[in-house]
């Protein structure tokens, strides 16, 4: 549908008319993307009534003042790359992308944190900050995800979360508009404009803000972000070398680093040394292994597949990579004697071919800087999905990952999905072994219908409270949770937990009284 | 093809904005990440290549029809093929070729650009591109003792095409051009008057008839006169001659080379000998058409079967052309070996290169739009310490010679070859 006339001049006085479209055709480009066919069965879902790119914080609360005076659902994103991100739950609905927002606006080196509006991408911040000796925890979404939506709205894991902690954690304040279009600074921000804290006086706010799996844009707008900051142990810049840019390299693991593969007899062998390595708190970046290796393409990747032995291909996914960095010689002594007798302990090997040094200089670059393109995730087959996707104990993601096996098992094998590794995406997800990730990642195509429903089929047996899998913790991937074919997630799993779905739609109502702020992604006020 | 032929790749855009930017793997600094002129100006998902996928897409399932939100998106790009080298890096679907098959439509349709239609007009009466007569193509070699391919015979054709037959300021190259191969001792010869345009502009413009028109003519005329190697000072007409000529079943049997390609021959045999220095600190821009464009087509005919499930590959294997073949080296080895010069690389290089601004008939059509994209690239070049822009093309030495008169910057502009002829 469209705006009214006066609506949308009221928007149009905000950001200036070529900041604004409801040109059909512009439309129709913010309602198409990943994850679409899967969720909606078509790849559309509900066109926006309109496009707003505002450029400041006063224009976002001015928009969302016009909003709440002419009843407009809104929805902001950033770089607008994930599932569900263009979903709107309401056609008089607008999207805000927030592309012209693309300020570094401070990196405090002293006090290591750095404050940015909501276009600035992990990666072109981990550039600048390089310089400075400093580096924020990455995503593994790419190098194109932005520290405000992986921060502070949606949920995420990395590999450097060994190092860098969970991303929410890592906030350190933000300036939040509304959606009433009150702006909100949370913590020291707030009480003296600085923006070292995101907590206090009175409650903390960070869990409002961001809960476990992220608001997705549905109670409001997050403007500005202070995210803290880490020692970067590398080299102020760096060049990858090589070509297409998808073969392109680093030419050794870089200076105030060493990356190491270590392979183990057993997956829990491996798991319980990741485990360690993240108790011991000398990994910068780990990754276990999951059995695909990036090529150019498909062709180049099967022709290789094809040469490998199976046992071998096992044995890497029985494997972790490790990076560690230390400022002197003697602190990365001490870690790497660290490693070894971990890996010791659980009679892990360092195989030449995992730790040849061209071989670990590539693997190196993306567990530091950009691990998960859309190459390991979307090229082979079209799309990706994520189920199980849990945060536990390190025990019971053990478990969790052997039952997962076992059920995942007759969908590969039936052809309807593709897991080219014999072991799931596993992470550990705090650097003080609070806990562990497991996300199950595997490929699909949402054009094949076999490979739909498996995938469809697959996820109903996971996401079922009641089912074999339910055990083991409420599905935690952020958004697309009360669509189908994973709806009602919510209203299912909160019964079992505190009736946290009681919770989250008594904040969603408190923070937007008028229910403006798209819910597609997040929580109604009431459930539908 | 069409745009049906490419529903697949629509289909299968993630929307993960890789288009936009440089690959991750090529970023040197945060300042100069960008890849895309038309969505860092106009900022809405509709003006990248990702955007171009859902506009394709909506109008063949009929959900949309022509607006002027679409048009703009569509013609406001150089067509540069930045997001095709991003969007492979990472995925195998075809954001380029979708973005032409668009134009054509839109052409087909009714629906060109207006500035664009006025300059096929002009192609269709005088044979270029540049709305000026086609009487006085060959005035920029007049006085140069150069055999007449018309009525003699020579091995190598020197086409300078429509850009440097009729801009004036340019002329001093395209002769500088001409004189190194004469005074290397070459058998050349030029059309003069008779040259024709490559048609390679009007084909970005969506004009897939004036292509082929042009394609058929310069084969006959090529081969009447007997010529064996082509060579040219225009990185357009390279592409053109060169990749687009074979992509349409056209493919000329003869060698296409562009004088870079050729001055480095001479280079090696020894025939262009380097005397004099030149004292500058300068930094090569890489044109579009010379580099990631210029890569050979690949005919692959096959199908898509599945493996592992569900991963997509092909039988017989494809090779995807990514960018990365293009003639990147050779200019810089010229440089080098030119004494004096001092070459600073840019951040965005090679198959990464940020556009120049006049490609996909944005210079005819957006002037404004193709001077912004211009001044970004001067940007780099002073962040750099570049004292002059080199390019080998002269669809970007223009927009860079306007770009710096309208901005004010203080960088030189040259041409290659304004180089070499200052250094023998």
């Amino acid at each position: 549908m469209d705006l009214t006339k006066d609506a949308y001049g009221a928007l149009e006085d905000i950001v200036g008319p070529e900041n604004i479209s409801q040109d059909l055709a512009v439309r129709e480009t913010y309602n198409q993307v990943w994850g679409n066919k899967l969720v909606f069965d078509e790849k559309w879902s509900t066109r926006p009534a309109a496009i707003v790119m505002p450029g400041s914080t006063g224009e976002v609360q001015a928009i969302v003042r016009a909003c709440n005076r002419y009843r407009i659902s809104f929805k902001p994103f950033s770089s607008g790359f994930e599932i569900m991100s263009t979903a709107l739950a309401s056609e008089n609905a607008i999207i805000l992308d927030l592309k012209r927002m693309d300020r570094i606006l401070d990196i405090d080196v002293k006090n290591m944190h750095a404050l940015v509006e909501p276009y600035v991408s992990v990666y072109r911040l981990e550039m600048e900050l390089a310089k400075h000796g400093l580096y924020i925890g990455t995503i593994s979404a790419g190098p194109e995800a932005g520290v405000i939506a992986s921060h502070c709205c949606h949920f995420g894991s990395g590999t450097t979360q060994v190092y860098a902690g969970g991303l929410g954690r890592n906030v350190l304040g933000c300036e939040w508009v509304l959606p009433t279009g009150e702006i909100l600074r949370m913590g020291s921000a707030e009480a003296c404009n600085d923006w070292y804290s995101a907590d206090g006086p009175g409650f903390s706010l960070r869990g409002i803000l961001r809960g476990h799996s992220g608001a997705n844009g549905g109670h409001g707008v997050i403007t500005k972000c202070s995210a803290k900051l880490y020692h970067w142990y590398g080299p102020p810049e760096w060049e990858l070398k090589g070509s297409p840019p998808a073969l392109k390299r680093l030419d050794k693991v870089p200076d105030g680093f060493k990356a190491f593969g270590a392979t183990f007899d057993t997956r829990d062998d491996a798991y319980d040394a990741l485990r360690e390595v993240g108790q011991a708190a000398i990994g910068f970046s780990v990754w276990m292994l999951i059995g695909g290796e990036m090529c150019e393409g498909n062709d180049e990747f099967w022709e290789m597949f094809q040469k490998m032995d199976p046992a071998e291909m096992q044995r890497l996914a029985q494997s972790l990579l490790v990076v560690i960095g230390a400022n002197s010689a003697r602190e990365m002594e001490y870690r790497e004697k660290c490693l070894r007798k971990i890996v010791d302990k659980w009679r892990g090997h360092f195989l030449p071919q995992l730790n040849d040094p061209m071989y670990l200089a590539l693997r190196s670059a993306v567990m530091l800087w950009s691990i998960g393109t859309v190459r390991e995730t979307f090229r082979p087959c079209g799309e990706f999905f994520i189920t199980p996707c849990t945060d536990a104990t390190e025990d019971m993601i053990k478990h969790q990952n052997t039952a997962m096996l076992e059920g995942i098992m007759p969908y590969v094998h039936k052809g309807a999905i593709m897991q080219p590794g014999a072991s799931p995406f596993h992470l550990p997800y705090e650097n003080y072994s609070v806990g562990s990730h497991i996300e199950s990642i595997f490929m699909f195509d949402p054009y094949d219908d076999n490979s739909l429903q498996g995938v469809r089929e697959w996820t109903a047996e996971t996401f079922d409270p009641k089912g074999k899998f339910g055990k083991f913790g409420v599905p935690c991937l952020g958004g697309g949770l009360q669509i189908e074919p994973v709806s009602h997630v919510v209203q299912n799993w909160g019964p079992l937990y505190d009736n946290y779905d009681v919770w989250l739609t008594k904040i969603k109502d408190a923070l937007d009284p008028n229910n403006l702020g798209d819910w597609s992604a997040y929580v109604p006020p009431v459930f539908p | 093809m069409a745009i049906e032929e490419y529903e697949h790749d629509s289909l299968r855009c993630t929307r993960c904005s890789f288009c936009k930017w440089i690959p991750w793997e090529s970023m040197r600094h945060p300042d100069f990440m960008q890849g895309c002129p038309s969505a860092s100006r106009y900022n809405f998902h509709a003006y990248a290549a990702g955007g171009k996928f859902n506009l394709a897409l909506s109008l063949m399932k009929g959900r949309i029809d022509y607006t002027e939100g679409f048009s703009d998106a569509v013609f406001r790009c150089q067509m540069d093929g930045s997001c095709d080298v991003s969007c492979k890096a990472v995925q195998e679907i075809e954001p380029l070729q979708n973005m032409q098959e668009l134009r054509i439509r839109c052409v087909q349709d009714g629906q060109g650009n207006p500035s664009h239609m006025l300059v096929i007009e002009g192609l269709k009466k005088e044979d270029n591109m540049m709305q000026a007569k086609k009487a006085d193509r060959g005035k920029w070699a007049e006085g140069i003792p150069v055999k007449d391919l018309t009525r003699e015979k020579a091995k190598v054709l020197y086409h300078v095409g429509c850009r440097y037959s009729f801009d004036e300021e340019l002329w001093p190259t395209a002769r500088a051009g001409l004189s190194l191969l004469m005074k290397a001792g070459v058998d050349v010869g030029i059309m003069g008057r008779d040259e024709a345009c490559c048609g390679g502009r009007a084909y970005e413009m969506g004009y897939l008839g004036e292509l082929i028109k042009f394609a058929e003519h310069n084969r006959e005329v090529f081969k009447a006169a007997g010529v064996t190697t082509l060579v040219t000072p225009c990185s357009d007409g390279y592409q053109t001659f060169k990749v687009l000529y074979d992509k349409v079943g056209q493919k000329l049997d003869i060698e296409v080379l562009h004088i870079t390609e050729y001055i480095h021959r001479l280079i090696r045999e020894g025939t262009i000998k380097f005397t004099q220095k030149v004292p500058l600190t300068i930094t090569y821009h890489d044109p579009c058409h010379l580099g990631r464009l210029a890569e050979p087509w690949v005919h692959w005919k096959g199908k898509e079967v599945k493996v592992l499930g569900q991963m997509i590959i092909h039988d017989p294997p494809k090779k995807y052309r990514r960018g990365a073949n293009g003639v990147y080296d050779i200019p810089r080895e010229i440089l080098r070996s030119i004494p004096g010069l001092r070459l600073i690389e840019m951040y965005r290089i090679r198959e990464s290169a940020w556009c120049c601004g006049a490609g996909g008939g944005v210079k005819e059509a957006y002037p404004d739009f193709a001077i912004w994209t211009g001044a970004e690239r001067l940007k780099e070049a002073e962040a750099v310490g570049a004292k002059a822009i080199v390019s080998a093309c002269p669809w970007c030495t223009r927009n860079f010679i306007d770009t710096v008169k309208e901005t004010g910057r203080k960088m030189d502009v040259y041409d290659i070859v304004e180089l070499v002829s200052q250094a023998v």
